[in-house]
């Protein structure tokens, strides 16, 4: 059985490889099928890869409180029109709930920092209490946070991230330097650990966190203001309603009135992100099977050709003892090759390309993708090979000898 | 000897736009091992259908084949794939070997169809090549190689597998009269070391080469003696 295999194999590569234009041509839709499955499912993973790692700066079981919601269908005035959030939430938070194990205000505002006569651009600046490092999963990579007192006593400390230590202190520890926000002078406690791009957008590691205290002292009050609230992960549907609670009595709402406030969860990400998901893996597979229909069309005449150019090789091969099997393979292995073929060079080509769109964007190409699109150019071959195989095992061999 | 084939009232009809052609209309024929027969008959005989008859690439409309004591007659596309793998070795009038493969290759063919293992099939087929002198052009292919050099491969093919019978069908056609002596020179020397022979030809010469000469007339054997100049 293995030398019929193996001498099968080897027919199909003799006949692909003496018709290399051919059979490029012949493959040419095996190949763009293959591409689109395979960098279309390298995209989709790395979307998932990078959409988990951004969630996990989140926190699952961390509310964001604020005016507005993350993906409402609101319009723009309705959320305008919406009273601020309030610093003074927090306490209130804190003593009336009984899930929330911490709860930080953020307020947030671009800021220019500077040092000497480097600058940083597109540099947020948090304003917070020390419940802030509980909301969230990254950790201080060095030196330490604001204590309570720095924050009551609106100290002009600053945690910094990642970039802004690289950018503004180049070959130097920022511990206990100073550096200017908007102009105001700063010492530095603490660098936050690297933590990459949320969602592939802005740098996690380009911002500062300073206390509240000092925030509200200084800059404007207006920033754009949320509450981080830390629960139980155990906990979070029941915490959800009670603090739903707590906020409507904060903000005096009737039981008639609609929340004029918003809880947001990671969960509203994954919701959105499944849509847009959806939404590429659908294109994506059918542009991957109307890619693979086509080119199993393309292989299916070629090898109707090829049956019909090799009727005497048929012929002769039938008059010294090949049965119908043996030729049904032979062709079948012609098809399946080309496939195969046509899917490494897929593959390959997909794997150059995943390679450089990763510079721009994360992707990687799970071994699974690979296997899965080697197993669909297999099922290709198949499907389009059978035919003219079986037209090929069923000539006549006296008919296939005396053809010219 | 044992007879080796028996055909008892063979037809062989082909339905042609509503006309019955008769090919073969009641052969009889019994041939023992060992014999070197030669076919003849003008074109449209029959002796082309008798042949592919014998050589178990077609089956008769009517009437019993026995091959070696196995009723072909009754045997379906693949056992008639396997009696021609095992039993009996063709050379044809246009050589056909396959065009892309090595002499090497193309006696090697027959040998994968009954899944001999690599190394004895290389051995084997090398062997054959040798046997018909063609030892140093194992690596050469049709196309690079003379005519009579390509029958002697196709003999060779033929031979591989220990065929219980040659069948050749006009075997010097293609060829220029030197070469066509050499080839039959290898069949004559094939037939002394024991082998049954069929030659179908037209050529009287040809045939002369043969014990016993059957001549085909109108579907029918027409005369079926024995060569009084080798006898």
């Amino acid at each position: 059985m293995f030398s019929l295999f193996a001498e099968s194999f080897r027919i199909a590569l003799t006949s692909i490889f003496s018709n290399k234009s051919r059979s490029i041509l012949t493959a040419l839709g095996i190949i763009i099928g293959v591409l689109s499955v395979t960098l279309m499912g390298t995209l989709i993973s790395g979307l998932d890869k990078g959409f988990d790692k951004s969630m996990a700066f989140l926190g699952k079981d961390v509310f964001s409180i604020s005016r507005y919601e993350w993906f409402g269908d609101l319009e723009w005035w309705e959320v305008r029109n919406r009273p601020r959030m309030r610093l003074e939430y927090v306490d209130a938070i804190k003593e009336k709930s009984t899930y929330a194990e911490a709860v930080a205000p953020v307020m947030q505002r671009g800021a220019n920092l500077s040092k000497g006569n480097m600058s940083t651009v597109g540099t947020q600046i948090f304003g917070t209490n020390t419940d802030y490092m509980s909301t969230i999963t990254a950790n201080i990579a060095k030196g330490r946070f604001f204590t309570e007192g720095e924050d009551r006593s609106g100290s002009r400390v600053a945690v910094i991230g990642n970039d802004i230590a690289e950018n503004l202190f180049v070959n130097q520890d920022p511990l206990g330097e100073y550096l200017k926000i908007d102009g105001i002078k700063f010492r530095v406690i603490g660098v936050m650990e690297k933590q990459g791009k949320f969602l592939g957008l802005f740098s996690v590691d380009n911002q500062a966190i300073i206390p509240v205290g000092t925030s509200t002292r200084l800059f404007s009050k207006r920033g754009f203001l949320r509450l981080s609230v830390k629960v139980p992960p155990e906990d979070i549907d029941n915490a959800k309603s009670e603090i739903f609670g707590i906020m409507r009595q904060l903000r005096g709402l009737k039981p008639s009135e609609k929340d004029d406030f918003a809880i947001n969860q990671t969960e509203a990400f994954e919701r959105q992100y499944k849509q847009i998901k959806f939404a590429i893996g659908g294109t994506g597979i059918f542009i991957t099977i109307l890619s693979l229909v086509v080119g199993g069309i393309g292989i299916m005449n070629i090898m109707f050709v090829s049956v019909q150019e090799r009727t005497k090789e048929i012929g002769i091969r039938k008059a010294i003892g090949a049965t119908k099997n043996m030729i049904l393979a032979q062709f079948l292995m012609e098809a399946i090759t080309i496939c195969v073929i046509g899917g490494l060079i897929g593959l390959m080509m997909a794997g150059g390309l995943s390679f450089i769109i990763n510079k721009f964007f994360p992707s990687t190409m799970p071994l699974w993708l690979a296997m899965t699109s080697i197993l669909l150019s297999i099922i290709v071959g198949v499907i389009s090979g059978v035919i003219p195989s079986y037209r090929a095992a069923r000539l006549d061999p006296i008919d296939a000898l005396r053809y010219e | 000897m044992a007879d080796l084939i028996s055909l008892k009232n063979i037809k062989r009809h082909y339905n042609v736009g509503g006309e019955v052609v008769r090919a073969l209309d009641g052969v009889d024929l019994v041939i023992k091992e060992n014999e070197y027969i030669s076919i003849m008959g003008p074109s449209g005989s029959g002796k082309s259908t008798l042949m592919n008859m014998i050589g178990c690439l077609d089956t008769p409309t009517d009437g019993n084949y026995e091959f070696g004591g196995e009723l072909v007659h009754e045997m379906d596309d693949d056992q008639l794939a396997s009696i021609r793998n095992r039993k009996i070795g063709f050379v044809f009038q246009t050589f056909n070997l396959l065009p892309k493969a090595t002499a090497l290759r193309n006696v090697e063919v027959p040998l994968i169809y009954s899944n001999i293992p690599k190394d004895e099939r290389l051995k084997t087929a090398n062997n054959a090549l040798v046997s018909v002198g063609l030892g140093d052009r194992v690596d050469h292919k049709p196309n690079e190689l003379s005519g009579g050099q390509r029958q002697r491969v196709a003999i060779a093919r033929a031979l591989v597998n220990n065929p219980s019978i040659i069948l050749a069908d006009e075997p010097t056609g293609n060829l220029d009269s030197k070469s066509g002596i050499e080839i039959m020179r290898i069949l004559d020397q094939l037939h002394s070391k024991g082998n049954t022979i069929i030659l179908v030809t037209h050529e009287e010469d040809i045939a002369k080469h043969a014990n016993r000469i059957i001549t085909i007339f109108d579907g029918r054997v027409k005369e079926d003696i024995m060569n009084s100049d080798k006898v």
